[in-house]
């Protein structure tokens, strides 16, 4: 019994092998596939600065026409709700925007260098972690609750937290109570491959989904309490 | 040394009947004897300069100032008023109103047009021809004037630009100008005061900002949001807040 097991062992020495190549080897120079989110240039520079909450809230002010004062955003999904967003994520989606990896020609001119200093960023950032979080601002219509609750524990619970409070080491935003129409936004370019800086992980989490599976998701993220 | 030496010492070392302050140059007596020597030598001299020294500064310090606004007044009335007018409500729209605007952004503004950051044919040399020590006292004479309204000749016009001032524009990603401006135009430090301004002064500055004509602090976003705007728009807008 041992040598026959021996010997298949043997002869099947190849086979983990195959299974890490198929799995999330992170991706080589030249491979054609970035990395997400490579901690490098200015995101780098950015993340080892001292953010100072007070100055923020002056540099933030240059946002408030768009995000609003409070950073509460819009219900229309035109602009996210920011406050209380972990500072992480906020400063990779604003050196990831102003580079250009982020796909968002209405912002890029507002976060432009001429606009914005790295300094700032990282103010911007400490100053909009701090802020209190209104959740369920913009709620999805409601109709398919159980479906999008069913999916959000299957799928999106290992990295959004199962209360939606997302994971600022790895820069998994907090979606809980964000509005409904941006989620599905956003939901919807990472699925189709629009947004630039998607987490490929997600992207191909969201690979299958209909349009009625986002929205039934994102109905379901929007409803979540704050944390 | 007690005070009778210290006075002795005064005595010897200056000749109050000259001045009476001895830090504002009493003359110092230049053949006084050996007291003068030990007392100039001694701490209780240097004290007692410093102390007359700090209390005359503090005294003098309100005259200085005022002499400060004098010349800012001066300035005022011999060269800012013929275009800007002596309240800073200026009359001619192709001048802007500079009352109640806020110091330091007039200062900035200055600044700017002296270093070429922020062009302008008519500021420039004008500006060029000031001492830079009179900006803080030109931006606070008529930062502490009262700013004027202008008149809202169509209503309906205002109507939209208000709307367009508050809310923005989503779709096309226009920012609030409220959300800089504040909701009722009077600005701050960094965002000027858009109340009353003239309204063919607003449209000019923004279809500068929109040209690219328009450079200096802020103008980076400016030109970006101006550009998403139509020529309707930036009427609308100016006829808004000239009633303000």
């Amino acid at each position: 019994m041992v040598k026959w097991m021996t010997k298949l062992l043997v002869a099947l020495w190849w086979l983990p092998l195959v299974a890490l190549a198929q799995g999330q080897a992170p991706a080589t120079a030249g491979s054609g596939v970035r990395a997400w989110n490579e901690i490098k240039g200015e995101k780098r520079e950015v993340l080892k600065l001292q953010g100072d909450v007070a100055r923020g809230e002056e540099a933030f002010k240059i946002c408030q026409g768009c995000h609003k004062q409070g950073a509460t955003g819009s219900s229309s999904g035109a602009y996210p709700r920011l406050a209380g967003q972990h500072a992480t994520v906020l400063i990779e989606q604003m050196t990831d925007i102003r580079s250009g990896i982020r796909r968002n020609p209405k912002m890029a001119p507002f976060a432009d260098e001429h606009v914005l200093t790295t300094q700032e960023i990282a103010d911007i950032a400490r100053f909009l972690q701090a802020l209190p979080i209104q959740a369920n601002l913009g709620r999805g219509p409601g109709n398919s609750l159980d479906r999008g609750k069913a999916l959000y524990e299957k799928d999106c619970v290992i990295c959004h937290g199962n209360k939606g409070q997302g994971d600022a080491e790895k820069f998994f935003p907090l979606v809980a109570g964000q509005h409904f129409k941006y989620l599905l936004r956003q939901a919807v370019s990472i699925r189709d491959g629009q947004r630039g800086n998607a987490n490929p992980d997600m992207a191909k989490v969201l690979k299958p989904y209909s349009d009625g599976d986002l929205e039934a998701v994102a109905d379901y993220m929007s409803g979540l309490a704050a944390p | 040394m007690g005070w009778t030496d210290i006075r002795s010492g005064l005595a010897a070392c200056y000749d109050f009947k000259q001045s009476n302050q001895p830090a504002k140059g009493g003359t110092l007596k230049s053949d006084c004897g050996g007291t003068c020597a030990n007392f100039q030598s001694s701490p209780w001299h240097t004290g007692f300069l410093i102390q007359t020294a700090a209390v005359l500064s503090f005294l003098l310090s309100g005259s200085v100032q005022a002499a400060d606004s004098a010349t800012a007044k001066a300035l005022v009335v011999n060269l800012c008023s013929a275009c800007h007018g002596l309240d800073g409500n200026s009359t001619d729209p192709k001048f802007p109103k500079l009352a109640g605007r806020h110091p330091e952004y007039l200062v900035r503004e200055l600044k700017e047009f002296v270093s070429g950051a922020r062009k302008s044919d008519i500021m420039t040399p004008i500006a060029k021809t000031l001492d830079p020590d009179e900006f803080k006292g030109l931006g606070e004479y008529f930062g502490a004037q009262k700013p004027g309204s202008g008149v809202v000749l169509d209503q309906k016009m205002a109507a939209s630009g208000m709307k367009l001032y508050q809310d923005g524009d989503e779709e096309r990603g226009v920012p609030a100008c409220s959300g800089c401006h504040s909701s009722t135009g009077a600005g701050s430090k960094r965002f000027p005061r858009l109340a009353g301004q003239h309204k063919e002064y607003l449209i000019q500055q923004m279809q500068d900002f929109r040209s690219d004509a328009r450079s200096g602090a802020g103008s980076r976003l400016m030109r970006e949001v101006t550009k998403r705007l139509s020529d309707d728009e930036i009427k609308a807008v100016a006829e808004y807040l000239t009633g303000l």
